[in-house]
């Protein structure tokens, strides 16, 4: 039976790469005595995989990581013994049964949600900023920006890889929220976008907090959460 | 939420933050300001190194027991950090409460290996620590050494309050009890303290010596300044192993450490004897854990970190008599488990093969042989019990049993070694190849892979070869590329590899064991002009050292090159391991005839570790 887990990553633990948490958590899991599935051969692993890799320095309100167990654990039995087993900076949210056939979270993934903020001091002001954007985004039909990968540089539409741009104001500081493609298919980074934006601006990104809110996938032609996928059980 | 020490826009810039902000599995959290004493323990080299350290561990859980000392860590910073540390005056910082080092009681500094010693330096700048002990004041931490390279502290003795001479769960009670009582009874000042320090059985304070040197630059006296420092520090040593502290809940790091896994300590010393071995005699008596213990313990941490490996630590594992029994153990514990063990230094036998087979990959794997010198005569000189049987007969049990790889190390620049003894190697290298194309073409598994690697050696303190003069780098290359020459010559070239040490670095090894305190200030000067993580091949500089060497007048000449004589004091003479001086210069005239001295189980030699009152020396005579 599969298990999708859903946890939060905060703090200092954003600093935290990807590998190394795959690391922690087959150590969590083990010290858990969740009954886990282990791959055959002679050095067996973990059946385990991630949804997506989250960029160091960001923290996230979601992430999924899939797993195998051999038995049914309750839903709440697995998540509190998870839970039992995790340093400050990482809770688990969900421990939830997956139907069967269910694709695994990596496959599904096809969207990310970003919380990003930033002072305002350090750009324009938030009125402004977000006149700019609507040029930017809501009234463009196409952005183009320059990527460049090992192979060369290339010039991309990010426009309908950006699915939701806004921005916002709490306090002194800038809320900006992007639903960015992500995934095998079309996958960019919110880095990349502040960027694209701020050098339209003729400025530099400002330094600034970066939060991965959710991931999603498609289900008739809307997005769903990777959290509402599955059961309680 | 736990602050950090550096700020978001640092951590983003440096290579692996997280080597920098603690946190990790079975961290100890406690209330700083309920701590009567902050201890700031401190491994001077990167994170994945010293968290691999089975002594910080072991001495992180001892004084976190305690209620009234919070035990930190401390590594070095990687060079990325350091430079943006010394640019914007960050002080250096522990992981679990993310506080100034300068705002501790003590700053313990582990000395493993003498190639860390710019960073100690790089340590104490970073924590805006004075450098010099000289330098500072009642407000700065107390700094102490400890580990292997403390059996000659001369050469850092300037940088340190204090060192501790010897295994430390003896006597660091006793020293946070004097700290607590001076400092409750407000009769705390730094050099009163050390006074009274200097009287805890280990406790070396150098600041209390006086050294006085003979023209040719020998040394002629040692001497402690006043009448209540005793003359001579006597090693500390934990007798009954099973009553020291143990790392129930070892700490699992996020970034991959060398050793990623569970280490369990068996037992400590070696009955081997080997001439050139340090650990082989510093750690004498050896002393056995209980078998029933190692298993508790062995469930215990494998529990309570959820590691997949699990490795045990001793020298030669071989000689520890209840191996069968722990192993046996161990496998049936981790079969279907998913959990790895791995057995470093076993002598390879059938029993030991038939372990491997069960607990490795046989085909991934590869076996490993320390002859350490090519030919019989030399491997009688230094002491090494294995023979030519021995490697040949093991490697042809291996080969048969699947296996086709091959490590041998060996050492080159031993005292009496001849030309024929360098030739040897390659030359025994070859056999054991032979020895796999004995096996029927059907049989084997391709060809085989004989990696023999050399070292140079370097003699050090407390051993019989502790009056050896070395070679200068160009001699010991020269010798290399005699045992390169010899290895293309071999029938069965195509299946041997050949990889041989760096020789500067060596030397400066070499006259960093053996320094005096006059090198401090060329490690000082090192470190000014830069050098830091010399132990890692990308940073060490020979250059820069041998202008540290020439601007503060420190000759290899003197420190590395020369034969010292036997009645010369040496820097380390006033330290007494327990084993005796007479004793390493018979093992040094037996070297020289080419006699073998048995092993501590077949027959006592009365190295004088038996004063100790336990371990081997003592076995069956309850």
């Amino acid at each position: 039976m599969k298990v999708r887990i859903k946890f939060a990553k905060y703090g200092a633990m954003k600093y935290v790469g990807h590998l190394d948490l795959m690391r922690y958590f087959q150590k969590a899991i083990r010290r858990s005595d969740l009954p886990i599935r282990y791959s055959e051969g002679f050095n067996p692993h973990q059946i385990m995989s991630f949804a997506a890799p989250l960029g160091v320095g960001m923290t996230s309100g979601g992430e999924y990581m899939d797993i195998e167990l051999t038995e049914d654990v309750p839903s709440a039995d697995g998540l509190r013994r998870l839970q039992e087993q995790m340093v400050e900076g990482v809770e688990i949210l969900q421990f939830r049964y997956l139907p069967d056939g269910a694709k695994n979270a990596m496959a599904s993934v096809t969207a990310a949600k970003y919380e990003i903020r930033w002072n305002e001091r350090d750009t324009l002001p938030t009125e402004q900023l977000r006149r700019e954007k609507e040029a930017f985004y809501d009234n463009a039909a196409a952005i183009p920006a320059v990527k460049t990968t090992k192979k060369g540089e290339r010039t991309i539409d990010l426009r309908p890889l950006i699915r939701e741009f806004l921005i916002g104001q709490e306090g002194d500081g800038v809320v900006c929220r992007l639903t960015l493609s992500a995934g095998s298919a079309d996958n960019i980074k919110p880095q990349f976008v502040l960027d694209a934006f701020f050098s339209h601006l003729g400025m530099d990104a400002p330094a600034c907090g970066m939060k991965r809110v959710d991931l999603f996938t498609e289900k008739d032609a809307r997005l769903l959460s990777l959290g509402e996928i599955g059961n309680d059980r | 939420m736990r602050k950090l020490a550096l700020s978001d826009e640092i951590l983003m810039r440096i290579d692996k933050p997280a080597r920098y902000i603690g946190n990790e599995w079975n961290m100890v959290k406690k209330d700083p300001s309920k701590a009567a004493i902050r201890f700031a323990m401190c491994f001077p080299d990167v994170y994945e190194i010293g968290m691999s350290h089975l002594g910080i561990q072991i001495l992180y859980e001892m004084f976190n027991r305690r209620d009234d000392v919070y035990c930190e860590r401390v590594y070095s910073p990687w060079p990325d950090l350091h430079a943006l540390m010394k640019e914007k005056h960050i002080p250096l910082f522990a992981l679990e409460s993310q506080d100034a080092v300068k705002e501790f009681d003590f700053l313990g500094i582990t000395l493993q290996y003498e190639m860390c010693y710019t960073n100690i330096l790089q340590v104490l700048d970073l924590s805006q620590i004075p450098i010099w002990q000289k330098d500072r004041g009642s407000s700065d931490p107390l700094v102490i050494g400890g580990g292997p390279c403390a059996y000659n502290p001369e050469p850092i003795a300037d940088f340190f309050d204090l060192f501790y001479i010897g295994e430390g769960e003896v006597s660091y009670p006793a020293l946070f009890t004097l700290y607590r009582t001076m400092k409750d009874s407000r009769t705390y000042d730094r050099a009163a303290f050390l006074r009274e320090a200097s009287k805890i059985p280990g406790i070396y304070v150098p600041s209390l010596y006086d050294v006085a040197y003979h023209n040719d630059g020998t040394i002629r006296s040692m001497r402690p300044k006043y009448e209540d420092v005793p003359a001579v520090i006597r090693r500390q040593v934990l007798i009954s192993m099973d009553k020291g502290p143990y790392p129930a809940r070892p700490l699992v790091p996020f970034v991959q450490a060398t050793q990623d896994r569970v280490v369990l300590e068996i037992q400590r010393g070696c009955i081997r004897g080997c001439r050139f071995c340090q650990a082989g005699m510093i750690y004498r008596p050896t002393r056995e854990k209980s078998p029933e213990l190692l298993k508790k313990t062995a469930a215990q941490m494998l529990r309570s970190t959820g590691q997949d490996e699990i490795s045990l630590s001793s020298l030669s594992s071989s000689d520890y008599s209840s191996l069968k029994e722990l192993l046996t153990f161990l496998i049936e514990e981790c079969r279907g488990k998913g959990v790895n063990i791995s057995l470093p230094s076993l002598r390879i036998d059938a029993f030991s093969l038939d372990v491997m087979g069960k607990v490795q990959d046989v085909r991934k794997s590869s076996l490993t042989f320390a002859p350490e010198a090519g030919s019989q005569r030399l491997r009688d000189v230094i002491n090494k019990g294995l023979t030519e049987e021995d490697i040949l007969g093991g490697a042809g049990m291996a080969f048969a049993g699947g296996w086709n790889k091959v490590k041998l190390y060996f050492m080159l620049g031993l005292p009496t070694e001849t030309e024929e003894d360098m030739r040897a190697i390659p030359i025994l290298a070859n056999e054991i190849a032979a020895k796999y194309y004995d096996i029927p073409k059907d049989r084997r598994q391709g060809r085989c892979q004989i990696t023999i690697s050399t070292s140079f050696f370097v003699p050090k303190p407390f051993t019989p070869f502790q009056w050896a003069p070395m070679y200068a780098p160009q001699e010991y290359l020269r010798r290399a590329a005699i045992v390169n020459e010899t290895t293309q010559q071999q029938l069965n070239r195509k299946s041997l590899r050949y990889h041989w040490h760096e020789a500067d670095i060596t030397v400066l090894e070499g006259l960093l064991a053996r320094g005096d305190r006059r090198v401090s200030k060329a490690i000082f000067r090192a470190y000014e002009k830069g050098q830091i993580f010399d132990a890692w091949s990308d940073f060490f500089d020979m250059d820069r050292w041998a202008e540290a060497l020439k601007e503060t007048g420190i000759s290899l000449d003197f420190y590395a090159y020369r034969q010292r004589s036997a009645d010369e004091i040496l820097p380390w003479d006033f330290i007494d391991t327990g084993v005796s001086r007479t004793f390493l210069r018979r093992e040094w005239e037996r070297a020289r005839a080419g006699e073998v001295t048995p092993n501590c189980r077949k027959q006592c030699s009365g190295c004088g570790a038996a004063s100790f009152g336990g371990g081997v020396c003592h076995e069956g005579k309850d």
